[in-house]
């Protein structure tokens, strides 16, 4: 890390504080929560930091049959929340175990990973696949889709604004989370969650998202599509996975070829819907 | 030296560490713990380029940064050929090295080196030093460099003991034993096997450092991160100048090594800018740096075709190895050597046998000592190649291990014909348990039950595979080790010895070789290691030679301090020596019973009677070196769907003779089977077409984390070496030669393909399972 520039360090007490010292600083300014990617990155510009962990974004709540999460929420949190383990069968659980180690997970928060939305992470295809909204304050309140606002400019919006929260919808159903990473902390080669809910033997809705494909977590609606109405078997996951390997976008990086991101990607589809089919029937 | 059989006290016991509790305490133990006031910040610039001329250097800018005290480039240094590899004398390794060059021959060769007085001028200053470079034409690959009009890396004039600069080849073998090419030609069965290892990283937990000062009588002090102080000594001495008679090396505390310690790197740098700047100077590498610029484990591929009766005997090894040393020949011989001469005599049946190969230049990083030093390499082809050719004689891996490994009374041509870098040393092998840890390993993974015998899970398939290897301990007719121990007035002991405990050990096991002789317990015995002002000579700690070069020469200061002890007690109670025995910090008298403590020896000599410093110093210089042996047995599962392989269970079981510190002794195994499971499933380095390594972080250069590990089980299999301390040998490389061997089997075991090319990765073994598989 180089912070030589770095010669303040402000604590907000609330939202607003938080957005005037950001735009007092014009561009110079660094909110910090867990600081994990501010760590990483690279800070030469960066003049002051701004922590935001002490203005009481940091619950995990129930809400309206789903679940809220502050945005300065740490992972560990969430994942020791009972929030989190009544939300979707424990979904949430899953992938925080999914992430890294503890003691990043111990720093890491909601919000950062949301906001920082690397491409090869575990996160943002979860949220994406469970239909995350997220809530934010900049010059004017906002509210959007994660899904929506990882389409937009999303990196310009939160340059001059916080983001207060994330709520997760309820499904009735289940949800299960795969990930093939080099060792057990690293980051995903390929990632994929996937969601189902099954009534009288068939499938009424389907979420499917697949990530670090390399590019970050997106649903993939025809295959999501061609699940519905169908009734859960080895037959159809068959089908869904070699359709996921025809349709899924997937690319070449250091990390992973694309022609194993796409088998990948179809094996990672099955195992996941597989796991939620059990989950949704029982 | 014959092996006493009365019960040991100190020896087998896994006493205290002696550093342990100040580690553990976060005392300030390590090279930079210790701040001097005005110490400058030295800090290097990297070349970008792979391959390049330095046209023109311009420093006026970054002199001008406040704060910048000195700027070291190829126009301001005196310029002396040299090898940063620190090896005994005569040095095997080429002259091929400068200080700095006007010639940048990997991307982060080294270009300059400022001393600022904080790390942001440093880094300001660097830069602002304008280089003009005249780029050459790159080569990226050991086949590159061998092609016909290759760019010649090495064209400088002053270079020596490179094998041929113009072909780029830093150093090359071939021996011949017997007739291969007929050997091989006549044998009934045989089987070949080609493997491939990558760039990989030693992944030290401290980075080299270095502080640089000249003490209040103008000696310039060396505070380092070193595994060779007095190479360090020699070496700096030679480079930047200086009478040795004026530097003092001193090694603290050390945060691991595992052979990338084993090099000249920061210290001339340091030295010089503490020389034209006359204040301290700290120097460390960021792990960007390590990555880059400290060194690697020589890239290989090797390739081993075997023949056999149909009896399983071996009757002919050929073992061809090309390998990339990178942009300069540190440790390319010796490396090239081993990975013929700690294999080959393993399977000591064959009558013909070649060893040939070559160390080839690139434009890539520098590859150096690496624990297994060759032996690792050869061992994947080795034993991949044997579990091929048990397969085709239908005979059981263990049994053609059983029918073709070397033991008690034998020898093998090899040990004569390969040294390190020369000819090596005639030796019989006196102790060897591998037939024990063979059967012990096979009982301990279930060998029987599971061999052949793929069980299924889902996806998930699980397979056993298993190896051998063989290391050394110390290097014949070059590794020397001295100790002085000396006796306090109060009965207490000061063991002083050059050997150096990079995290290791050693210190602790010194003292227990000292202590088991002086009958006193180990806290009795004070080691002070590793500074040359004040500690004997030793080349070092590489080639697993502290326990049994070091550990000898402190036992003999141990045998020379015991026999003074008992004359001066012999002579206070009026008794011959003969009679008298040394236990439980007393002397004692088998005829009269009558006592005399440590404590009342020691005020005797200092005080009373004949008054005189009871210490002895002792070396000893390695005539052979014994090999330690051990079995490798690995339970992988391999997802057929994803590629992913999981290592389930991990057997080593080694025979070091008598493990002096069994628990120091399973750690080490137990750590170098991890490295090697490393080496297996995550670790290799990769270059984006520019030369420049793309994942220089531990971010996407993955190693093993606690996460990873599977179940290591380490079983010591005792042996007696009639020549070691207190029959031991050596245990501290051994290990890591097994996992790519052993891991590679499973996985033919269980989905029957051969893995060659390391790591195993996802992507890899799904490619393999694609092609078909079936071997």
């Amino acid at each position: 890390m180089d912070g030589g520039r770095i010669h303040r360090f402000h604590v907000a007490r609330d939202v607003e504080e938080a957005l005037s010292l950001l735009s007092a600083y014009g561009g110079k300014g660094a909110l910090l929560a867990g600081g994990v990617d501010l760590l990483r990155g690279p800070l030469a510009r960066v003049e002051g930091l701004i922590d935001i962990t002490r203005m009481g974004l940091s619950s995990v709540a129930e809400a309206r049959g789903g679940v809220t999460v502050g945005a300065t929420s740490t992972l560990t949190q969430i994942l020791e929340s009972p929030a989190a383990r009544r939300y979707v069968r424990g979904i949430l659980v899953e992938v925080m175990r999914a992430v890294a180690v503890p003691p990043l997970r111990n720093m890491a928060t909601l919000g950062g990973a949301l906001v920082s939305a690397h491409p090869w992470a575990d996160l943002p295809t979860a949220l994406v696949a469970l239909g995350a909204e997220a809530r934010w304050r900049g010059e004017k309140e906002g509210k959007a889709p994660v899904e929506d606002l990882y389409r937009g400019e999303f990196r310009k919006t939160f340059r001059t604004a916080v983001l207060i929260e994330v709520s997760l919808p309820p499904w009735d159903g289940a949800f299960a989370y795969e990930k093939v990473g080099r060792t057990r902390y690293d980051i995903a080669l390929v990632n994929a969650c996937c969601g189902l809910g099954i009534e009288d033997g068939t499938i009424r809705w389907a979420r499917v998202a697949v990530g670090a494909r390399p590019d970050r977590g997106e649903r993939l609606p025809e295959i999501e599509a061609a699940l519905v109405g169908r009734e859960p078997g080895e037959k159809l996951w068959t089908e869904i996975q070699e359709l996921v390997e025809a349709r899924v976008e997937v690319g070449d990086d250091r990390r992973a070829g694309r022609a194993w991101r796409r088998k990948t990607a179809g094996v990672l589809v099955r195992r996941a819907l597989i796991r939620a089919a059990r989950g949704a029937a029982a | 030296m014959a092996v006493e059989t009365r019960r040991r006290s100190a020896v087998g016991q896994s006493v205290t560490k002696v550093d342990g509790p100040s580690l553990v305490a976060g005392k300030p133990v390590f090279t930079l713990d210790l701040d001097l006031p005005g110490a400058l910040v030295g800090k290097i610039l990297p070349s970008p380029h792979a391959h390049a001329e330095i046209v023109r250097i311009d420093t006026l800018e970054a002199e001008a940064v406040p704060g910048v005290r000195a700027i070291l480039h190829f126009g301001n240094v005196p310029r002396v050929p040299y090898t940063t590899a620190g090896q005994g004398w005569p040095e095997p390794s080429p002259y091929d090295t400068v200080l700095f060059d006007h010639k940048v021959r990997f991307v982060g060769d080294r270009v300059a080196a400022v001393a600022a007085e904080t790390e942001e001028a440093a880094r300001e200053a660097l830069g602002k030093i304008r280089v003009e470079y005249n780029v050459l034409p790159a080569v990226l690959s050991p086949e590159e460099a061998l092609a016909d009009g290759a760019p010649t890396i090495h064209d400088e004039p002053d270079s020596e003991g490179i094998y041929d600069p113009k072909h780029n080849i830093a150093a090359a073998v071939d021996i011949p034993v017997g007739d291969v090419a007929r050997g091989l030609a006549e044998a009934p069965v045989r089987a070949e096997a080609t493997g491939e290892i990558p760039y990989s990283q030693h992944a030290a937990i401290e980075p080299h450092c270095v502080l640089a000062y000249f003490d209040e009588a103008g000696r310039l002090v060396l505070r380092t991160s070193t595994q060779v102080p007095f190479h360090v000594r020699r070496i700096v001495a030679r480079v930047v100048g200086l009478d040795p008679a004026r530097i003092r090396v001193v090694k603290p505390r050390i945060g691991g090594g595992f052979g990338s310690k084993q090099e000249i790197l920061l210290e001339p740098v340091a030295a010089l800018l503490a020389l034209r700047t006359g204040r301290p100077v700290r120097m460390s590498y960021t792990r960007q740096e390590v990555f880059v610029a400290s060194r690697t484990r020589h890239p290989m591929r090797v390739a081993v075709r075997l023949g056999a009766g149909n009896d399983g005997v071996l009757q002919a090894v050929d073992m061809e190895v090309l390998s990339n040393t990178g942009a300069y020949g540190t440790h390319a011989l010796t490396v090239l050597s081993n990975v013929g001469s700690k294999t080959l005599p393993l399977y000591n049946k064959a009558r013909h046998l070649r060893f040939h190969g070559k160390a080839v230049y690139t434009n890539l990083p520098v590859a150096g000592a690496y624990r297994g030093y060759g032996a690792t390499q050869g061992y994947f082809a080795l034993e991949v190649a044997m579990d091929a050719l048990a397969e085709k004689l239908g005979l059981d891996p263990v049994e053609l291990r059983r029918r073709n490994h070397i033991r008690v009374g034998e020898t093998s041509p090899i040990f004569e014909k390969i040294g390190e870098g020369r000819e090596g040393t005639a030796q019989i092998i006196r102790s060897c348990a591998l037939a024990d840890c063979l059967r012990i390993g096979a009982e301990r993974i279930g060998w029987k039950e599971k061999r052949g015998r793929r069980r299924e899970n889902g996806p998930w398939v699980h397979g056993v595979g298993m190896a051998c290897a063989m290391q050394g301990s110390g290097i014949t007719g070059v590794d020397m080790a001295a100790a002085t121990l000396v006796m306090q007035d109060d009965g207490s002991f000061r063991l002083l010895v050059g050997a150096t405990d990079l995290g290791t050990g050693s210190d602790t096991i010194l003292a227990q070789i000292a202590a088991e002789e002086l009958g006193v317990a180990v806290d009795r015995v004070l080691v002070y290691s590793s500074d040359t002002d004040f500690t004997p000579f030793d080349t070092g700690a590489y080639a697993s030679s502290t326990t049994y070069v070091s550990g000898n020469a402190v036992f003999r200061a141990a045998q020379d301090v015991r026999g003074q002890i008992l004359e001066v007690a012999g002579a206070a109670l009026g008794e011959p020596p003969e009679v008298l025995e040394l236990a439980g910090g007393a002397v004692e008298s088998r005829r009269s019973g009558r006592r005399l403590t440590l404590a009342e020896v020691g005020h005797r000599a200092m005080y009373v009677t004949d008054q005189k410093q009871i210490a002895a110093t002792a070396s000893f210089a390695c005539p052979e070196s014994p090999p330690p042996f051990a079995a490798f047995f690995c339970e992988a599962a391999v997802d057929r769907e994803t590629g992913v392989v999981r290592v389930e269970r991990f057997v080593v079981a080694a025979d070091c003779g008598t493990a002096i510190h069994p628990q120091g002794a399973e750690g080490q195994l137990e750590g170098a089977v991890l490295q090697g499971i490393g080496h297996a499933l995550y670790e290799e380095m990769l270059f984006a077409p520019s030369g420049r390594c793309v994942n220089a972080s531990f971010f996407d250069y993955k190693i093993p984390s606690s996460l990873d590990v599977p179940q290591i089980e380490a079983i010591l299999v005792p042996s007696e070496e009639p020549t070691g301390p207190w029959g031991a040998k050596s245990i501290s490389e051994i290990g890591i030669n097994g996992p790519l061997p052993a891991i590679s089997n499973a996985i033919y075991d269980a989905v029957g393909v051969r893995m060659v090319r390391a790591p195993f990765t996802p992507e890899r073994v799904a490619a393999a399972l694609r092609m078909g598989g079936g071997g």
